[in-house]
């Protein structure tokens, strides 16, 4: 082998090793990066809750016998049962969708809201649905319930519902009661958590959000959630 | 056919430069500047353990970018056929593993990604079809770039000819 074919093997190697280099280098800042702005996006989402206040509360029973939903607002003409878990997307969009009016129909008495608060989406939906459960008992399920779909990150199971943001979630909407941060801290609800995924089987839920109008499951015809659609439904019970 | 690819293969691997690295420029670019949407894609396969998908979520779109570009500007290009080949098996691979095991999800492969209505699965299988046959095509450019890397309008020029390599 001549020297200079030498010297161009030896620059290709060099060449070889800049290359893997900077793909490397490309893709460590791109994973920094990456990380430094899902993280953030996700703390900034709390600023949507500044200004929230609370609502009146509304006492919330656990319905024990027939697979422990949260009951509010019993004895109404109308039952709705109400299958979600604190993490799944699409039930974000259904809350965005309905919520206000569920809300309403609690509120005014109109209906019997009975949420089954699931966890199978992973550690994350266990703790939060805990946190539900707390919020419960503090009669304010309905503002916790629905601050914690505002700001619900677009990512799954990645560290931001810690229990400190559990209860930092609760700090903003004005619930801060020494009771609800130890329920949260401790886990108290966990064993009601597993209740209530348990109850999924019994009813043949498969999937988040689902919805029961009188013991019926609300079939949508609507690709997305459409409250028109949803109110018919409700009404015609 | 073995004359006409060796009349034509410079422009046919320039081609196919072009086509994978577009390819995979695109892909990563729609995913690089929603990491959090394309770290949930790779949870949803439900192959890898979260926090390690979650790693390869944010990992993947810039591994695609600059291998895209590497094939496009022509540097290191058998080197960068391969890692894209590997990748492309692996999403082959990935497809594959969710249709077997019956999930019903959004590949995610340019953005999106995520679990689907069952009501919408008749739909979903042919998409993982059509999925599996575009990665294969371009698993088959990128084994057509292993064997003759060199063409046209490349950054990096051959010592010698294909046939020698």
């Amino acid at each position: 082998m001549s020297k200079q074919a030498k010297a161009v093997a030896g620059g290709d190697h060099f060449t070889r090793w800049l290359v893997i280099g900077m793909v490397v280098l490309v893709v460590v800042t791109g994973v920094i990066f990456s990380v430094i702005s899902s993280s953030t996006k996700a703390n900034e989402s709390f600023a949507a809750l500044k200004g929230y206040s609370l609502g009146q509360p509304v006492a919330t029973t656990i319905d024990s016998a027939p697979g422990s939903g949260l009951v509010l607002n019993p004895g109404a003409p109308v039952k709705i049962d109400i299958w979600e878990d604190p993490q799944c997307p699409v039930c974000r969009t259904f809350e965005t969708s309905v919520g206000a009016y569920v809300e309403d129909l609690v509120r005014a008495k109109k209906a019997t809201v009975v949420f089954h608060v699931l966890s199978f989406l992973g550690p994350e939906s266990i703790r939060s649905a805990n946190a539900l459960m707390c919020s419960a008992d503090e009669s304010q399920y309905l503002d916790f319930h629905k601050a914690m779909y505002v700001i619900q990150p677009a990512l799954e199971n990645s560290g931001f519902y810690s229990n400190a943001n559990l209860i930092k979630i609760g700090d903003y909407i004005g619930l801060k009661s020494k009771r609800f941060t130890d329920c949260v801290t401790s886990g108290a609800k966990l064993d009601l958590v597993k209740t209530h995924a348990d109850s999924m089987s019994i009813y043949k839920v498969t999937g988040t959000p689902t919805v029961f109008i009188n013991g019926n499951l609300w079939q949508r015809k609507a690709n997305g959630f459409d409250l028109n659609e949803f109110r018919s439904a409700v009404e015609a019970g | 056919m073995k004359r006409f690819n060796s009349r034509y293969q410079k422009s046919i691997t320039f081609i196919g430069r072009l086509i994978l690295g577009a390819t995979l420029i695109a892909a990563g670019g729609l995913k690089a500047f929603v990491p959090a949407e394309a770290a949930s894609a790779v949870a949803a396969y439900k192959i890898l353990p979260l926090q390690m998908a979650h790693v390869v979520g944010y990992a993947l779109p810039w591994l695609e970018m600059a291998i895209g570009l590497l094939l496009i500007i022509g540097i290191s290009i058998r080197m960068a056929s391969v890692v894209a080949g590997g990748i492309m098996v692996i999403f082959i691979g990935a497809i594959i593993s969710v249709w077997a095991r019956g999930l019903l999800i959004d590949c995610g492969c340019f953005g999106g990604g995520g679990a689907i209505d069952p009501s919408k699965a008749a739909a979903v299988h042919r998409t993982y079809a059509v999925e599996i046959t575009r990665d294969l095509g371009l698993l088959l450019v990128a084994l057509y770039l292993y064997f003759f890397p060199h063409g046209i309008f490349s950054v990096e020029k051959s010592a010698h000819n294909n046939e020698e390599l």
